[in-house]
C-alpha cells in the first residue's frame, strides 16, 4: 500500500523509520519532508493511499487516491478539512497525555516552590533566597490548592488523577457535558468558565483550539483570576490573548505563568525566532518552554505504536483507532 | 514555668504561637544562641527549652523537663549534656512540604526542565522542541522509584508518586507493613539489591550510625547510569567525595541535593554546602536545605509545638517524644 511520510513531522528522520519499525503489514512507504517542494509532493501526493502527516493545506495538490491521513499529533488544527478529498478517514494520536500532565504537575510544584530562583541563587552561594538553612522567607506548597482546569479530556484527566495525590483540590470547565467526572469534584459547562476563575489557585489550559475557546481567555477574563494565581499553557497559544496575559504578568495582576505553547513558531530563516512579539522572556515570573511538554521518550513511543497499529489495520481493513472524522 | 526559645528559628517559633500558650507561662525569647553573656540566667531558671540545639558547654539548665526540638532532626542536640528527667521531643509538619519537593525534583530531573527552560530564555532556542526535532527527555511514568527509608515523608512521597504510574521501591531499617503503594519492600541490609533497580532514588532517612554513609562509592555504583539521585535526607547520608566523583564523570545521570555536609556560620555566611563545587556541576539541581520550608509547614509545625508546650504545663501525655533523658 503507497504510504506517504509527510512533512516535518511525519517525514522526519527518527521518526518514520520508528513508526514503519513497528509495523507489521508491508507498506511500499515514501518520504517528503518539505511540503513546499511542490515537484515532488505532486507525484507524491497523486499515487499515496495513506498518508501519514499532522498538517494538509489547501493549496495541495491532488491526492486521488488518499483513503487515510494519520495524523503524528493530537491536534488536527493544522490539517485543512474542506479541501481532503472526500472519504478520507482522519486519525490522530494520543500518549502525550501522561507527558503533559508530569509537565503541568512539574511547573506548579517549581512555581510554589520557586524552584528555578532559589536553585540559581544557591548556585551563586546565596542561602537566604529559599529559607531552611539560611534563614530566608518560606515558599508555598500545592497541598490545599485549587486547580481549575479548562478543557476536561485526556490531558485534564492526567493533570486531575496526580494533583489530588498532592492533597489538591481540582475542579474542570468542559465545553460538552462530562458523564464520568474522574478525580474532578465539580464540572462547570464552559459558559460558566467566569464562576470558576475566581476559585483557582492554579488555572490550567488544556483544551484544543476552536471557535470557542479561541482568545477564551482575555484581559477580562484574567482578571477574574487571583491575583496570586499561576496560569498554566498546554492548550495552545491562541486560546490566550497575548498582550492581555503579558500585560497581566508584567502588572503582577496574576501571579505567573509557565508557557509551553506560543503565538509564533521558528522559521527557516529565523530559527531562534521568540514565541510572542512581545518580550515575556524577560518577565521573571514565567516559566518558558519550547512546546516540548509532550516531547518524552514514552509519549514518542506510545504514538509511534499507535500509527503504527492504525497503519496495519488499515492494510487488513480492520477497524481504526483514533478516528477524528471521515470526510 | 518559665519557656525558653532559642535561636533563630525557635524565636520565629515563638512569634508565630504566642497566641496560643498558656498565659502563665513566662516566655523568654534569646534570637541569638551565642550572646553567652545572657544564656546562663535564661538557662538558669528555665522549664521548657525550645530550640534546634543544645552543646555539652553551654551553661547548666537543671530544671529542664521538656526539650522541644524546632526540627525533625534532634542530632543538634547534645543529650549528655540534659538533666535527668527531661523529655526530648521533634516536630513534623514538614513531610508533605518535603515530598512535594521530592516528586518536583524527580520530574524536573526525568525532564531536563533546568536545561530546557534555562536555554529557551536565554537564547530562544527551540532545540529541545518537538517542533525542531529536538531529542526527547523522560518522563517519570513506568520508572522505579526507590525510597530509601519509609518514615513520614517516604510514605508522602510513595501516595503522591504512585498516580504519575511509577513503580514503587522502598527500604528501612525496622520492619514496615504491607503498603499498597509499595511493590516491595527491603530491609536497610538488602539496599544493595534495591538500588540496581532504581531510575530514582530518594533518600528519605534519617541521620543515625545505620545510616551515616550509607551511600558510598560502591552502592553509587550499583545505581544504573541513567539513574538520578534525590537526598532531602541529611548530606552525610552520602559520601561527598563519591557522590561529586559519580556526578562530574557521569556514572549516575544526575541528582537533586537540598541537603549539605557543611553549612554557613556568621563568620562565613556564603560558605558553601560543600567542599567540592556541586554548584559547577550541570547535573545537579542545588537548594539551601529549604525542601520543607513552607509557609503550610511552619503553621503546621507551631501548631505541634504549641500543642504540646500545652500539654507539659497541664501535666497531660506529650507527643512527638524521641527520647527521655
Amino acid at each position: 500500500m503507497k504510504t506517504l511520510f509527510l512533512g516535518n513531522f511525519g517525514a522526519r528522520p527518527g521518526v518514520w523509520e520508528a513508526i514503519l519499525a513497528k509495523t507489521t503489514e508491508k507498506l511500499d512507504a515514501s518520504v517528503l519532508f518539505d511540503i513546499n517542494d511542490t515537484q515532488r509532493l505532486i507525484p507524491a501526493l497523486a499515487e499515496a493511499e495513506i498518508v501519514v502527516s499532522h498538517v494538509w493545506r489547501k493549496d495541495f495538490p491532488e491526492a486521488p487516491r488518499v483513503r487515510l491521513l494519520q495524523s503524528v499529533a493530537a491536534g488536527i488544527d493544522l490539517i485543512d478539512v474542506p479541501s481532503l478529498p472526500r472519504g478520507v478517514t482522519v486519525c490522530n494520536v494520543a500518549g502525550h497525555e501522561q507527558a503533559i500532565a508530569e509537565y503541568v504537575m512539574l511547573t506548579m510544584l517549581a512555581w510554589q516552590h520557586r524552584l528555578l530562583d532559589i536553585a540559581a541563587a544557591f548556585r551563586g552561594g546565596v542561602w537566604s533566597t529559599g529559607g531552611g538553612a539560611g534563614g530566608g522567607p518560606t515558599h508555598g506548597e500545592i497541598l490545599g490548592k485549587t486547580i481549575g482546569i479548562v478543557g476536561y479530556g485526556k490531558i485534564g484527566r492526567e493533570v486531575a488523577k496526580r494533583a489530588v495525590g498532592f492533597g489538591c483540590t481540582v475542579i474542570a470547565a468542559n465545553r460538552s457535558p462530562i458523564a464520568d467526572r474522574g478525580e474532578a469534584s465539580q464540572i462547570h459547562p464552559l459558559a460558566e468558565l467566569d464562576r470558576m476563575l475566581p476559585l483557582c489557585d492554579v488555572v490550567v489550559i488544556a483544551a484544543g483550539l476552536g471557535p470557542e475557546t479561541s482568545r477564551l481567555l482575555d484581559a477580562r477574563r484574567l482578571g477574574l483570576m487571583k491575583p496570586s494565581a499561576f496560569l498554566i499553557n498546554i492548550g495552545r497559544a491562541g486560546i490566550i490573548d497575548e498582550e492581555a496575559l503579558y500585560a497581566a504578568l508584567r502588572d503582577k495582576t496574576i501571579g505567573g505563568a509557565a508557557i509551553d505553547v506560543w503565538w509564533q513558531y521558528p522559521t527557516a530563516d529565523e530559527p531562534n525566532r521568540r514565541g510572542s512579539r512581545l518580550p515575556f522572556h524577560e518577565l521573571p515570573n514565567v516559566i518558558m518552554t519550547p512546546h516540548c511538554s509532550s516531547a518524552t521518550d514514552g509519549a514518542r513511543d506510545r504514538r509511534f505504536t499507535t500509527v503504527a497499529g492504525n497503519l496495519d489495520r488499515f492494510v487488513r481493513g480492520e477497524k481504526l483507532t483514533n478516528v477524528v472524522m471521515t470526510t | 514555668m518559665k519557656a525558653l526559645f532559642l535561636g533563630g528559628v525557635a524565636a520565629d517559633t515563638a512569634r508565630g504561637i504566642k497566641d496560643e500558650l498558656p498565659p502563665s507561662l513566662a516566655v523568654e525569647i534569646l534570637d541569638d544562641p551565642i550572646d553567652r553573656a545572657r544564656l546562663p540566667a535564661s538557662a538558669a531558671d528555665a522549664d521548657i527549652l525550645v530550640s534546634n540545639h543544645w552543646r555539652t558547654d553551654y551553661p547548666p539548665a537543671p530544671k529542664l523537663r521538656l526539650v522541644q526540638s524546632v526540627a525533625t532532626g534532634v542530632d543538634l542536640f547534645d543529650l549528655a549534656a540534659l538533666p535527668k528527667g527531661c523529655a526530648v521531643c521533634n516536630a513534623f509538619g514538614h513531610e508533605t512540604a518535603i515530598a512535594e519537593y521530592v516528586v518536583m525534583a524527580m520530574l524536573a530531573l526525568h525532564h531536563r526542565f533546568f536545561d530546557i527552560a534555562g536555554e529557551f530564555r536565554q537564547t530562544g532556542s527551540w532545540r529541545t522542541s518537538w517542533v525542531e526535532g529536538g531529542a526527547p527527555h523522560g518522563e517519570v511514568r513506568g520508572t522505579t522509584l526507590g525510597i530509601v527509608g519509609y518514615g513520614r515523608v517516604g510514605r508522602e512521597v510513595a501516595r503522591r508518586a504512585a498516580p504519575f504510574g511509577c513503580r514503587i521501591l522502598a527500604a528501612n531499617r525496622s520492619p514496615r507493613e504491607a503498603d499498597p503503594h509499595v511493590e516491595r519492600m527491603f530491609p536497610l541490609a538488602e539496599l544493595d539489591r534495591m538500588l540496581p533497580e532504581c531510575d530514582t532514588v530518594a533518600l528519605c532517612t534519617a541521620l543515625g550510625p545505620e545510616t551515616s554513609g550509607l551511600v558510598d562509592a560502591r552502592r553509587l555504583a550499583l545505581m544504573k547510569p541513567s539513574a538520578f539521585l534525590v537526598n532531602i535526607a541529611r548530606g552525610p547520608v552520602v559520601d561527598e567525595d563519591a557522590l561529586y566523583a559519580a556526578l562530574r564523570d557521569r556514572r549516575i545521570a544526575g541528582a537533586a541535593i537540598d541537603v549539605w555536609w557543611q553549612y554557613p556560620t556568621p563568620a562565613e555566611p556564603t560558605r558553601r554546602g560543600s567542599r567540592h563545587p556541586f554548584h559547577d556541576l550541570p547535573n545537579a539541581i542545588v537548594t539551601p536545605h529549604n525542601s520543607g520550608w513552607t509557609a503550610g509547614m511552619a503553621r503546621r509545625r507551631w501548631d505541634e509545638i504549641a500543642d504540646n508546650i500545652n500539654r507539659f504545663v497541664r501535666g497531660d501525655g506529650l507527643i512527638n517524644v524521641v527520647a527521655t533523658i
